[in-house]
């Protein structure tokens, strides 16, 4: 059995960790800044800019994390004559559940995917990709879009938002110094061999560290619960397990998903099932539980 | 000790003070979305009212009984508009009801005639009947979650305490339940009906 969780109490949850997340996100720069400026002799000057860095990054991240995802996933807003059904679903259930109307996204590709964004319900979007609206039909667009406004209802999206935000920024920013050490590091040999190992090291810790921080953010009982709120917003499960079977069955890849956004969307969005490297990959960063697992509890309510 | 005495019947006080306030502030903003969640029901049935009498329109060609079912939609449209004026939830579903008299006809008209069901005119104005009985319905279930919401507090203790205090009424919500007469446009309405011969 699931464990019991009331709306009150998960949202309650979704703001602590939100904290949490970019307190850690502030000390992770600082340490790390530290650790890359004593070996470049300078580490006061260099703590201070990640102090200021990280802060600065935060503060964007918790204003415009909506803008940036939505950015970084190439959607566009989306007017009610071009997605009737879309439009139409999402106006209907914000009606019934008195969630304000979010601004509405498509990306144009045809694998199937949808995702809520955006930092508090006055200030939230909505996006779907033009695979998953002109595949599903009107009460599973249903289904789908109000499991995404009970992530908005939840308060689950400034959490995931935010998550992808700083996720991202730590991977660019350990990017950046490797790229450094190649470009930048001719004068002064022996201390450019000490950043690269400490890079080396530091990345070889970061990854699992961003996979656990992403899992601890993204519990899957979120999404068991915004599929059980969807149900009570719609009173019909089987817009969603139906809309849910078609994901399911849908193999293709989303291109403009990436790792740090990847728990954003509705599933899975890489669909790595297969054996080998892709399975380790996708095990490590397993953010969504199975579809089956999803479908079966829908069927038992 | 004298401090303590003191300060527990302040902090019961305060508690108290700020229970009757959420209390009172629940209640009245409740109050306040009930109202608009009937003004939404009655939005949604004028909007109606005016794509159903477009589709009898679009379908006047191949009506037989013309005159009454147009007289018949103009007397409900004149009842609905009345009641949604008057803000009475039970008058306006039950003007609503007599619109939907003038559904079936309709409905005859458009199955025994798939070219003027597959034109766009006809498509728009279903689709935008199906989105509005669908409006209707989410708002009518708003109305009864909030009535719920709002009823209970007048009889759960101590709720109910703060709420004779201010004189608040208990709310009359939806009586009816949900009758089936809505235009329900279901998957198999939209495809070809297939015959074996």
């Amino acid at each position: 059995m699931a464990e019991i969780v009331n709306f009150y109490e998960s949202s309650q949850k979704n703001i602590e960790k939100t904290i949490l997340l970019i307190v850690g996100f502030i000390v992770f720069m600082i340490f790390f800044a530290y650790v890359i400026g004593g070996l470049i002799g300078d580490s006061t000057s260099l703590v201070f800019f990640a102090f200021i860095f990280s802060l600065g990054s935060s503060f964007v991240s918790y204003y415009y994390s909506d803008k940036i995802v939505l950015s970084l996933s190439k959607a566009k807003p989306v007017t009610k004559e071009e997605h009737f059904d879309f439009y139409t679903v999402v106006e209907n259930i914000s009606i019934g559940t008195g969630i304000p109307m979010p601004k509405l996204y498509v990306i144009d590709d045809t694998a199937m995917n949808a995702f809520a964004t955006g930092r508090d319900k006055n200030h939230s979007a909505v996006v779907a990709t033009t695979g998953l609206l002109s595949r599903l039909e009107r009460s599973e667009i249903e289904g789908v879009m109000a499991h995404e406004l009970s992530h908005i209802g939840n308060k689950d999206i400034l959490l995931m938002s935010v998550v992808a935000v700083l996720v991202g920024t730590i991977v660019l920013v350990v990017d950046w110094v490797w790229r450094i050490r190649f470009f930048g590091g001719d004068d002064n040999n022996k201390n450019s061999n000490g950043i690269f190992l400490i890079v080396a090291v530091v990345s070889a810790i970061v990854a699992p560290i961003i996979a656990q921080v992403i899992k601890l953010a993204i519990s899957r009982q979120r999404e068991f619960l915004a599929d059980a709120t969807a149900v009570k917003f719609t009173r019909n499960p089987n817009g969603l397990i139906s809309a849910l079977g078609k994901l399911n069955q849908d193999s293709e890849k989303l291109e403009v998903a990436n790792r740090a956004t990847a728990h954003l969307y509705i599933t899975n969005p890489f669909k790595v099932n297969s054996a080998g490297f892709g399975k380790n990959i996708n095990l490590l960063f397993s953010t969504h539980p199975p579809i089956e697992d999803r479908i079966t509890r829908l069927s038992n309510m | 000790m004298m401090l303590s005495i003191l300060f527990i019947p302040l902090l019961v006080i305060v508690g108290v003070v700020f229970y009757a306030v959420s209390i009172y502030n629940f209640l009245n903003s409740t109050k306040v979305r009930i109202k608009a969640s009937i003004q939404e029901i009655g939005n949604q049935l004028k909007r109606q009212a005016e794509l159903i009498p477009n589709l009898a329109n679009a379908t006047k060609g191949y009506m037989e009984h013309e005159q009454t079912v147009f007289t018949k939609l103009t007397d409900a449209r004149k009842l609905i508009s009345s009641a949604v004026d008057s803000g009475d939830v039970e008058k306006m579903l039950q003007a609503n009801e007599q619109m939907m008299q003038a559904m079936p006809a309709i409905r005859v008209v458009l199955e025994s005639n798939p070219e003027l069901k597959a034109s766009d005119l006809v498509k728009d104005l279903m689709r935008n009947l199906t989105d509005t009985s669908d409006k209707v319905s989410y708002a009518r279930r708003l109305l009864i979650d909030l009535t719920a919401d709002y009823n209970q507090k007048l009889v759960v203790f101590p709720s109910n305490m703060i709420a004779n205090m201010f004189g608040f009424k208990p709310e009359v919500g939806l009586k009816t339940p949900e009758s089936g007469q809505h235009i329900e446009v279901s998957e198999s309405d939209t495809v070809t009906p297939q015959i074996n011969i």
